[in-house]
């Protein structure tokens, strides 16, 4: 029954998106440039799309220390690990006092906690596979001030599907007090289905129940418009490009500073943004198939996806 | 699925098959590690409780065309055994001072064959005569078979039956009767009589009322009272009729299970009416009767499972020595269980720890009970998570740290063999492989997810990892998959098969239609605006909408 009616709104389950969509699209080789954040990073750098700054890395045990008297001189940063997923092993600092770092969700750690951070980090704690793993500092994204008031103690991003060159879907994800600021669904953070052509906010999910207001904010989350949304695809899918994988999943955040910046991408985006959309990503790709042989530039590809988006929406 | 997936799962499943057929069918080797043949280990335990000089009857089997009776084993504390002969059977009887309480186990083996198949009834002519001895023991009327009592003489009127010289339709009128006629009720009447006038009885009376009316129509008839071996079950008591026709004994259910072909699981111990067990100034207590299906021996096994053929007896993997055997045992199990793990990842679509780890821990949990096994995994488990707690606290480096962990595993197991020796259960950790590696990486995994997303979490993926090592664990403690993948190794080409076919599937998971369960509910349930907006309504009239009544 329920089995029928998801084929029939061509949802995208994880067997498919395996076989016909990673397995066919994303060849193997290119993973390691989305694996690791510091190469994406580098590689966007290299390509002029805008990322957030790195202030510091290590790679190697000795490195720690310097790692850390670059941190000594931060007020705010993010400390995480090249190869992480899912968020794992991330942690915000929003401030500091002589001794203590305070992270989102009002908890505080030492000096040494952050080393031990670190260290763990390199041991390859948090890297897929438990491989060795890099430590990297990066500038904290500050929220744009037109996500203050739907974003509970954390920078909400957007999650933009881009396949064959084209953007087919995306959705914003805002931080709740339940996922402590972080913007990952599965531990509670909402998503949100946008407007293709508009990035206007359609219907929200938070752990599979619809809902229409932020409930930490109070605030009416539906028929808003996400800020710079032309950009937002614009850098997706210019990232889409430099990495040649045709089915990714680019993590965007609007900063209140540098406006649209790559968090980081994925060969393999995870199926919720679906569910947070109201809609399944087959019809999207099969429209995509059917034009992605047309020669069209990046700024053509934008366009036809303003065209499509209504047909998108109403389906 | 692509052609080429299906044509490659299609090649391994086909060629895996045809080789596995060929040996059964051609070379004729055994599907189970049993022998066809059909040995049974029976055994007969009493305790006789008595008073003074006495004796403990028992019926025991004898030979004859559908069992051989061999091996036999008795013993008795203080009573001597004498067999006395009783028409085609044999009594045991224990005798001497039954003071006290005795404790009586006589064994046996037992080989039942299929009698040459179903006996047809014959047509007239036939064998007319009856030995006068068949006729004298098996046709007079007894207390116990009343067959000139009169309403057993009424009913055969009634019944109409076929005249003397057609003795076949005789049988079956008789036998359609008692069969469809009297209901057999499992407390109802035992004697034949009583049986007849109330239309019911046990599976007793009606043998008992079958027998009489068989005398009765002069046909010579004894009943039998016997044992169904059925493995891993204490065995049924059966009780069913003989009756002499055509020169032969004929058997016959009176509960309509055989007509003609004794089942070959079927154990005759006694022909008449009396009881398998009887004490004369004594009475029989604790009396059980068990029954064991006799596996083959290494040797008889390996003999059984080399085929004449050269080439196929060269790859038989039962010339190998025999540590290298046990080895391949086990190691042809994982097939299946990495199939099983396949299902639940792809079809149900279960988060477990580790790939492999659920059929490790399936195979962990095969060299201990199951309960045992769960239950020690839990402590491990516990003892290492908590101490994983405290280790956080000490900052130590990843390696030396889980290297930590796998020490306290490791005394932790050894705990255990001390506590379970304690309580006398010493072959509970004989041979126990359980990986200690694994071990100490699920509680640096739990811990780990623990720590980032919260127990629930953790445990859930527990949950779902002992669920597939308890699904995966009947799967490695059958001998039957044993025996079949060690000697038809050709099957692990049907599961490369059957995988490829898994891993062609890219239909939804059980776990994908739970998470998108909104998507799959009626639209109209939804509290959806923007997609019930008609398709010509533009953009703009659905935001001023929206932020204005929120409908």
């Amino acid at each position: 029954m329920i089995y029928r009616r998801l084929r029939q709104m061509g949802v995208l389950g994880i067997n498919r998106r395996n076989i016909d969509l990673t397995s066919r699209h994303n060849p193997r080789r290119l993973y390691p440039l989305v694996d690791n954040k510091l190469r994406t990073k580098a590689m966007c750098i290299g390509a002029g799309i805008p990322v957030p700054r790195l202030l510091a890395k290590a790679e190697h045990h000795f490195e720690l220390e310097e790692l850390m008297g670059r941190v000594d001189g931060l007020d705010d940063f993010v400390m995480k690990p090249a190869r992480g997923a899912m968020g794992n092993g991330i942690v915000v600092i929003t401030g500091r006092t002589e001794r203590l770092f305070s992270r989102t969700g009002s908890r505080r750690m030492s000096r040494g906690d952050l080393q031990f951070h670190a260290a763990s980090i390199l041991s390859g704690l948090y890297a897929l596979g438990g491989n060795d793993d890099m430590a990297m500092v990066e500038e904290r994204l500050v929220v744009h001030p037109e996500f203050r008031s739907i974003a509970y103690d954390g920078v909400p991003d957007v999650r933009v599907i881009v396949y064959r060159g084209y953007p087919v879907m995306a959705m914003a994800r805002l931080p709740t007090k339940a996922s402590s600021g972080r913007a990952n669904l599965h531990q509670g953070a909402i998503g949100v289905g946008l407007d293709m052509a508009t990035g206007t906010m359609q219907s929200a999910v938070r752990h599979n129940a619809p809902l229409e207001i932020h409930p930490d904010t109070g605030e009416r989350l539906i028929g808003r418009r996400l800020p710079n949304f032309e950009r937002v695809l614009q850098i997706a899918v210019a990232a889409a490009e430099i990495t040649g994988l045709g089915y990714l999943g680019a993590d965007v955040v609007v900063d209140a500073r540098h406006g649209p910046v790559i968090l980081e991408l994925n060969a393999r985006p995870g199926l919720a943004i679906q569910l947070c959309n109201r809609a399944g990503l087959l019809p999207r790709l099969a429209t995509v198939d059917r034009i992605a042989d047309m020669p069209r530039d990046a700024t053509g590809r934008l366009t036809m996806v303003k065209e499509l988006a209504d047909l998108w929406t109403r389906d | 699925m692509s052609p080429a997936v299906v044509w490659t799962g299609i090649i391994h499943v086909a060629v895996g098959l045809a080789l596995f057929s060929y040996k059964v069918l051609g070379l004729e080797l055994a599907l189970v590690p049993t022998n066809p043949e059909g040995v049974w280990q029976v055994e007969l335990a009493l305790s006789v409780r008595g008073t003074g000089a006495g004796a403990l009857k028992a019926a025991l089997p004898s030979n004859e065309a559908s069992q051989i009776v061999f091996d036999e084993t008795a013993s008795s504390d203080g009573l001597s055994l004498s067999i006395e002969n009783e028409g085609p059977g044999r009594i045991g009887v224990w005798s001497g001072d039954l003071k006290g309480i005795h404790r009586i186990v006589y064994s046996f083996r037992a080989r039942l064959t299929e009698r040459d198949a179903e006996r047809p009834l014959p047509h007239a002519p036939f064998e007319p005569d009856v030995p006068a001895t068949v006729t004298r023991r098996y046709q007079e009327p007894t207390t116990v078979f009343p067959a000139a009592a009169r309403p057993v003489r009424e009913l055969l009127e009634e019944l109409d039956v076929p005249p003397p010289d057609d003795p076949s339709g005789r049988l079956r009128t008789l036998v359609a009767f008692i069969e469809h006629r009297v209901a057999t009720v499992s407390d109802g009447p035992a004697d034949a009589l009583l049986c007849l006038a109330e239309r019911e009885g046990s599976p007793q009376g009606k043998s008992r009322l079958l027998v009489t009316l068989l005398r009765a129509a002069d046909l010579p008839a004894r009943l039998v009272v016997g044992l169904q071996l059925e493995e891993a079950k204490t065995p049924d008591l059966v009780r069913w009729v003989e009756v002499w026709i055509d020169g032969g004994w004929f058997p016959v259910s009176p509960v309509g299970d055989f007509f003609g072909a004794r089942p070959r699981d079927l154990l005759a111990l006694r022909y008449g009416p009396g009881d398998l067990v009887d004490g004369i100034n004594a009475a029989a207590t604790d009396l059980r009767y068990s029954a064991l299906k006799e596996r083959l021996g290494p040797q008889e096994l390996a003999n059984m499972m080399i085929p004449d053929n050269t080439l196929f007896a060269s790859l038989s993997l039962y010339r190998l020595p025999l540590p290298a055997q046990r080895a391949l045992r086990v190691l042809l199990l994982l097939p299946l269980g990495a199939l099983a793990i396949a299902l639940f990842r792809n079809f149900v679509g279960l988060g477990t720890f580790g790939t492999f780890l659920p059929i490790l821990l399936g195979l962990a949990l095969r060299e201990t009970q199951l309960v045992l096994g769960l239950a020690m995994l839990a402590v491990v488990v516990l003892l290492g998570v908590v101490t994983r707690r405290f280790l956080e606290g000490l900052r130590l480096l990843l390696v030396p740290r889980l290297s930590f962990l796998l020490c306290v595993v490791i005394l932790c197991v050894v705990g255990l063999a001390l506590i379970g020796d304690g309580f006398g259960t010493r072959d509970f950790f004989a041979g126990v492989v359980f990986p200690i590696v694994v071990l100490t990486m699920l509680v640096e995994r739990f811990s780990l997810v623990m720590a980032e997303e919260g127990f629930q979490e953790a445990f859930r993926r527990w949950v779902n990892t002992l669920a597939v090592a308890v699904a995966s664990y009947p799967l490695f403690k059958s001998t039957t998959a044993e025996h079949l993948m060690f000697g038809f190794p050709e099957l692990v080409l049907v599961v490369m098969g059957l995988l490829v076919f898994i891993g062609g599937y890219s239909g939804f998971r059980l776990t994908d239609l739970v998470r998108f369960r909104l998507l799959g509910s009626s639209s109209e349930t939804i509290p959806l605006t923007s997609l019930e907006y008609p398709a010509g309504s533009s953009r703009r009239a659905l935001d001023g909408e929206v932020s204005g009544s929120g409908s």
